[in-house]
């Protein structure tokens, strides 16, 4: 009698992983007919044939999901990718935090803030006046906080701060072509730029959530500063010495950073010494799969340049090659995730 | 390093397998009378926090009975999630206590006799 009723209910426990299923659906179907059965045959019949799951209740079920596919406590299958997750939203947040040190170091350096000496004249752009500049210097403050937030744990605050954080860009984005008001963008860069590197690790946050393990902070604290001089510096250096032509575009910079960070991890990877290699290799899978769609996107705006097209293939290979590198080892860490936890009933004295 | 704060849905769920086992809606009704009607668990709730309670080891299956043609399992507390409710309970009241002070529901002298 209760067949209609039960076949929504199981239709919305597919969300679940299937490991989960084994071991709770039916318990988990059990009680939802609990509470909506009454016991009286007449009203059960018309309960069984109108009613199904509320929204609430859906809803309740696809947190669940969520928090099994990334990996909370008591999901050792899906903790490998829960961590690659994190990870990769961290880097990229990593580099947000980045590009907010380029826009506010050189403004707190003309400033004299700093104490040092002046700026080289061709690197001194003209103060940005209006209203936009400001509020990208709000924007790039606020993935500082982000990725501070995201390493101390303050998951909430770092979500919200994220959310609205990407919103400026999206707008100016749409402004152009709605209004025709503001600079004319590439059709396809900044689309992909944005969807990529901050609409999809916003989303991707949910990642973070309360049963989350914290990793140390201090390396990805010190790997903000170290970011900005390692990367940034030099590429300030090419500009400030009339050497732009060799500066990439960001989309091409993505893929050499993925690319550098999988050659500098391959040791680790070959060797399988280090503890918690395999998750690093999926994490740079991830970041490689990311750069590699961002480049290959914004390639379409260089359509009627031929030189640009073929850097940005040399980019592109060099990516795949770096990533064949590290590929084994996420590999290995897929097949050699453990199994899932015993069910409580199978371990019952 | 301090052990994780328990949420609240875990410890209206341990509080509800306080005096006996109880089976998953049963759980349910139970947190809600428990809380006046202010915790309502949805079923994919309720199974992610037995999920996790099981496996810190806080609560255990206690039996299965037959019930209209299916089975209900049924759950209880196990000794350390005994003394993790106690332990909870305990924090929930002092700081109750203190809160009561401050709000000058209560003197200093009656909560400190209390």
């Amino acid at each position: 009698m209760s067949a209609d009723l039960e076949g929504r209910y199981r239709r919305v426990l597919r969300l679940l992983p299937g490991w989960y299923r084994e071991q709770w659906e039916q318990d988990m179907v059990a009680a939802f007919l609990d509470s909506w059965l009454t016991g009286d045959p007449e009203a059960d019949e018309y309960i069984c044939k109108a009613a199904g799951p509320g929204w609430r209740e859906v809803a309740s079920v696809a947190v669940l999901a969520v928090r099994l596919y990334l990996g909370g406590a008591g999901t050792p299958r899906r903790y490998a990718w829960g961590q690659a997750v994190r990870r990769a939203v961290l880097a990229v947040v990593l580099v947000h935090a980045a590009l907010g040190l380029v826009a506010l170091v050189p403004a707190a350096w003309v400033r004299g803030v700093l104490g040092l000496p002046p700026l080289p004249a061709n690197l001194v752009n003209a103060t940005p006046r209006g209203v936009w500049p400001a509020v990208f210097y709000v924007v790039s403050v606020a993935w500082i906080v982000v990725f501070v937030g995201l390493v101390f744990g303050r998951y909430r605050t770092a979500r919200a701060l994220a959310a609205l954080t990407i919103v400026p860009s999206l707008v100016v984005m749409l402004q152009a072509p709605f209004t025709g008001v503001g600079p004319a963008l590439p059709l396809f860069g900044p689309w992909a730029a944005w969807v990529l590197l901050s609409l999809v690790p916003v989303l991707a946050m949910v990642a973070f959530h309360r049963g989350a393990p914290t990793g140390p902070a201090r390396p990805w604290l010190l790997a903000l500063p170290a970011g900005y001089l390692l990367v940034f510096f030099p590429l300030l250096a090419l500009q400030a010495t009339g050497n732009s032509a060799w500066v990439p575009d960001f989309s091409g910079l993505c893929c050499i950073l993925a690319a550098l960070a999988c050659l500098a991890h391959t040791p680790r990877a070959w060797s399988r010494q280090g503890a918690g290699s395999g998750v690093w290799s999926l994490t740079l899978i991830l970041l490689a799969a990311t750069a590699g769609v961002y480049r290959i996107i914004s390639i379409a705006d260089y359509l009627n340049d031929p030189h640009l097209i073929k850097v940005g293939l040399a980019e592109l290979l060099i990516l795949v090659a770096a990533v064949a590198l590290v590929a084994p080892d996420a590999a290995r860490t897929q097949a050699a995730t453990p199994a899932p936890p015993a069910h409580p009933h199978t371990t019952a004295a | 390093m301090a052990a994780k704060p328990m949420t609240g849905q875990a410890f209206f769920v341990l509080a509800a397998l306080a005096d006996g086992p109880r089976h998953g809606y049963g759980i349910v009704g139970e947190v809600a009378d428990l809380s006046h009607g202010r915790v309502k668990l949805k079923i994919g709730g309720l199974y992610g926090v037995l999920d996790r309670l099981a496996s810190e080891g806080l609560i255990e299956p206690d039996r299965e009975e037959a019930h209209d043609g299916r089975l209900r399992r049924y759950y209880r507390l196990t000794r350390d999630g005994r003394r993790a409710l106690a332990e909870e309970a305990e924090l929930r009241a002092s700081t109750a206590r203190v809160v009561r002070v401050r709000l000058g529901l209560t003197g200093p002298a009656a909560g400190a006799a209390g």
